[in-house]
């Protein structure tokens, strides 16, 4: 069950549409400090049942890319400023607000990170189940609370009639997160996003939740949108994976793909910089120097070239399509036989991802056109050991230890955080 | 006092000491440390109706040089037991003896002259800085405290320490807010290195940090210890970090050790039924590993260390207990940590029952999805793996596969590996996993 892009029906609801096909998804924020440009042209597809993956450090445009399917942006200053969602067989973006209540719930369901700011605090679990499942489903309250208990029993909550009149406070983080499961599954959704659920809780735990998420979803077909910064989390739980860099998908491959032959410079500076409990010993940790880019002030080029090895002259200039990993193969968006694609100008070799750097003879990564920050002859970095000539097989260029006019630059933008604008937020 | 500068892993781990390693090896010893924190009730007249038992009866040795993971669960007390050594909190009772000299008791000034020896550094690099001041002023402020050193001295230290740790010393005169987290962390490492401390404790130093920054920082860390010789107490979450940075690892339960082994072996042969638990849920970033693996769910949260369950505290959700027939020694009797191989010490009654079996195996991933230990001896016990269909009972654990797991034959090489006999020696000086490489 594979679609390709270009032949994508456009608005029959048949067994080839997607659940969920989001294309060139575009989302600005607009503040007192300038535009945030938080989601930048992002397209996949989701098939129904398959459980996919978004992977990416904070503000990398994950979860905008989610509230902006499920409209709950921010408003005013966040709007989708282009592109569009199809989700079983509408236009989500244009659809009326209305309307989209009803899909929200129903059809889609969420989870977030922390359930505490979900929940209600001051109704009981009954009185919050019951609204949701009576708002959705015209059914007697007696119906429904029978229901509400069946949910909180089913997420593994002992006791669910006792249960049912607790407060939120009154449960743990993780039965806080089973009481999020049980409402977000109590409509059967086709669609489940599930943003960071387990991050704020005890590994312990998070094996338990994850373990629920994946049987739920599994027994009902619900599909799922994964969203975590964790690729340990996604390694076990996911058919396929985006992987997120400043507002853009830079790579998307099945699961066993991406970890298998990781080709973008940004996803292997990811696996190597993540200590694994089985790694061997003395195996180093090579972290990918810097730190993202000012959402309000995206390079020209790629956005990833400031911190990348591997980086071309090419890659300050433009930034790359996401393409397929082997030029001229056909792309198939989304289920098991989905297309390896990544958008970089000089992908490593296999060999190359394997050690974390490159090793090609020769090779230094492209010095930046003037002004332009370069992460990786920063001062942290070079203190660091940083890309490490050894690495390069050829000096780094002359950039001496007090070259740090980037770092000015990056920390302009610093200086407004401390403004007036934010005043209210330090104080508070 | 021993210059710290002086000595470098290779010098401090090198004699072999057996029974006087008591002597200059070890920078910190602490026994049956106990933090209680009182609970009062009542306006004027406070009645003191109870206690949280944060940490419960600690012991374990550092050695200079060494970097010891203290790793557990939030709650389990592994905060409260670092504040404790660096006299943020007064023991309740047990000794800390930093250097030959027992600190527990110690206030005032000979406290204060004492703490240029062991420094922190916190978690939160946004809520550890105080935002009225200058990085640099922030750096000197230890400098300051203890007049070390001319105004210019101290000015030209605290550029020494910003380039040390990776930050431009011109950057002094800017405000934290000027800085992203990653090199907010930087300052609170220049600050925690500014008196020259023999002892550091970082209390989950990498945990507020986004995924690329935080290997920057275990490296900043690896690279000073090498530099400086310094000794890290690593406090942490996350296993794997605390694995890639410890050279022994303690494992902490609600108050208690329940395991203490050089890292490599806690996680090729953790041997407490807890600590295959807490392993067997780290998730790995490979998929293909992921599939042979299984996880012990453990059914339920932590108990309340207001009220702690009796013997084992982890009797109440123990997966090998309820496999055993739920012994009555469990809940009667307080395990003690005590020695099963050279430097892997654990608190079971047993822990010899954990060597071997398919869940330590399979938390590890060596074992298959349903391997099983050679011989089929053990086929007896065999406990149904699948996945529950009910919401199960309190106290119980399940094994239940991943549900992307599927079965896969058995490596039997990594199961000989794994199948040495035990053998219970005495508490000899932990070799470390540095000196062999």
């Amino acid at each position: 069950m594979t679609t390709t892009l270009p032949a994508a029906p456009p608005d029959r609801a048949g067994a080839l549409e997607p659940l969920l096909d989001v294309r060139d998804l575009l989302v600005r924020f607009r503040t007192h400090d300038g535009t945030i440009h938080a989601v930048n042209g992002v397209s996949f597809q989701l098939q129904r049942g398959e459980r996919l993956g978004l992977v990416g450090e904070s503000g990398c445009g994950k979860s905008v890319t989610n509230l902006a399917i499920i409209r709950l942006l921010p408003k005013p200053a966040g709007r989708i400023e282009g592109g569009s969602v199809r989700f079983d067989g509408q236009d989500l973006v244009t659809l009326d607000e209305s309307d989209v209540r009803e899909i929200r719930g129903r059809d889609i369901a969420m989870i977030f990170q922390d359930p505490m700011t979900s929940l209600n605090p001051v109704l009981t679990v009954e009185e919050q189940m019951i609204e949701t499942i009576v708002a959705h489903r015209k059914m007697p309250k007696a119906d429904a609370r029978a229901r509400a208990v069946e949910l909180l029993g089913m997420v593994g909550i002992p006791q669910p009639e006792k249960r049912l009149k607790s407060f939120p406070h009154q449960f743990s983080g993780g039965m806080r997160q089973r009481v999020m499961i049980a409402m977000a599954l109590a409509l059967e959704p086709k669609l489940l996003i599930a943003d960071e659920p387990t991050t704020a809780l005890d590994v312990t735990i998070q094996a338990q939740v994850l373990e629920l998420i994946s049987r739920l979803t599994t027994e009902t077909g619900t599909s799922l949108v994964l969203i975590t910064h964790d690729l340990g989390v996604v390694a076990g739980m996911t058919d396929r994976i985006n992987v997120m860099y400043a507002g853009f998908i830079i790579e998307t491959a099945t699961t066993g793909e991406l970890f298998d032959r990781p080709s973008h410079p940004y996803t292997v500076g990811l696996l190597h910089s993540m200590p694994r409990v089985d790694d061997r010993e003395g195996d180093p940790l090579i972290p990918i120097e810097g730190r993202p880019p000012d959402m309000r002030n995206l390079p020209n080029g790629c956005p990833f070239a400031p911190r990348c090895a591997w980086r071309l002259p090419i890659c300050w200039s433009d930034n790359p399509p996401l393409e397929p990993v082997v030029p001229g193969s056909p792309v198939v968006a989304s289920g098991p036989a989905a297309t390896h694609r990544i958008a970089c100008h000089n992908p490593p070799t296999a060999e190359e991802a394997v050690h974390g750097h490159p090793s090609r003879p020769g090779h230094v990564p492209a010095p930046p056109p003037a002004g332009q920050l370069d992460e990786l002859t920063s001062y942290a970095a070079l203190a660091d050991g940083g890309v490490r000539p050894e690495h390069l097989q050829v000096a780094p260029a002359a950039h001496d230890i007090d070259h740090e006019v980037p770092a000015r630059h990056e920390n302009a933008h610093h200086h407004h955080d401390g403004d007036d604008h934010h005043g209210p937020e330090d104080s508070g | 006092m021993i210059a710290p500068a002086g000595s470098t892993h290779g010098s401090t781990h090198d004699h072999v000491a057996t029974h006087d390693h008591a002597a200059a090896d070890i920078l910190l010893r602490v026994q049956d440390l106990k933090v209680w924190f009182p609970i009062t009730e009542g306006l004027l007249i406070e009645r003191h109706i109870g206690d949280v038992r944060a940490v419960d009866g600690v012991s374990f040795e550092l050695r200079k040089g060494e970097t010891l993971g203290l790793v557990g669960e939030s709650g389990c007390g592994k905060s409260t037991t670092g504040r404790a050594i660096v006299r943020l909190y007064k023991p309740t009772a047990g000794t800390i003896e930093f250097d030959g000299r027992d600190i527990s008791g110690l206030d005032g000034k000979e406290l204060q002259q004492l703490r240029r020896r062991f420094q922190m550094i916190f978690q939160d690099p946004y809520a550890s800085l105080n935002p009225r001041m200058t990085a640099g002023n922030t750096v000197s402020e230890p400098l300051d405290v203890h007049g070390v050193g001319t105004k210019a001295e101290r000015r030209e230290r605290v550029r020494d320490l910003f380039s040390t740790v990776g930050l431009n010393p011109d950057y002094a005169v800017r405000y934290p807010h000027e800085f992203s987290g990653g090199q907010r962390q930087r300052i609170g490492v220049a600050r925690a290195l500014a008196l020259d401390p023999d002892l550091i404790v970082a209390d989950e130093p990498i945990s507020a940090l986004d995924v690329s920054i935080q290997a920057q920082v275990i490296n900043l860390l690896e690279r000073l210890q090498d530099r400086l010789g310094l000794t890290y107490l690593f406090i942490a979450h996350d296993l794997s970090v605390v694995r890639h940075i410890s050279d022994r690892i303690a494992v902490m339960y609600l108050g208690r050790i329940v395991e203490t082994a050089p890292s490599r072996e806690l996680n090729s042969r953790p041997l407490h039924p807890y600590s295959v638990a807490l392993l067997s849920a780290v998730p790995i970033p490979d998929p293909k590993v992921e599939r042979r693996r299984r996880r012990i769910i453990l059914k339920g949260d932590v108990p309340s260390p207001v009220n702690p369950p009796s013997g084992c505290h982890f009797h109440t959700r123990c997966w090998l207990r309820e496999r055993l027939g739920n012994p009555e020694r469990c809940s009667a009797e307080v395990p003690l940590l005590r020695p099963l191989s050279t430097g892997h010490a654990v608190a079971c009654h047993f822990a010899e029952e954990v060597d071997g079996s398919r869940e330590q195996l399979q938390a590890t991933g060596r074992g298959g999805a349903d391997a099983m230990p050679a011989g089929g001896e053990a086929a007896a016990e065999a406990v149904p793996v699948s996945v529950p269909a009910a919401p199960v009972a309190d106290d119980e654990a399940l094994l239940v596969a991943s549900p992307y797991a599927t079965p896969q034959p058995t490596e039997a090489g990594a199961l000989a590996d794994l199948r040495m006999p035990l053998q219970p020696d005495p508490p000899a000086p932990a070799r470390d996993a540095r000196d062999e490489t």
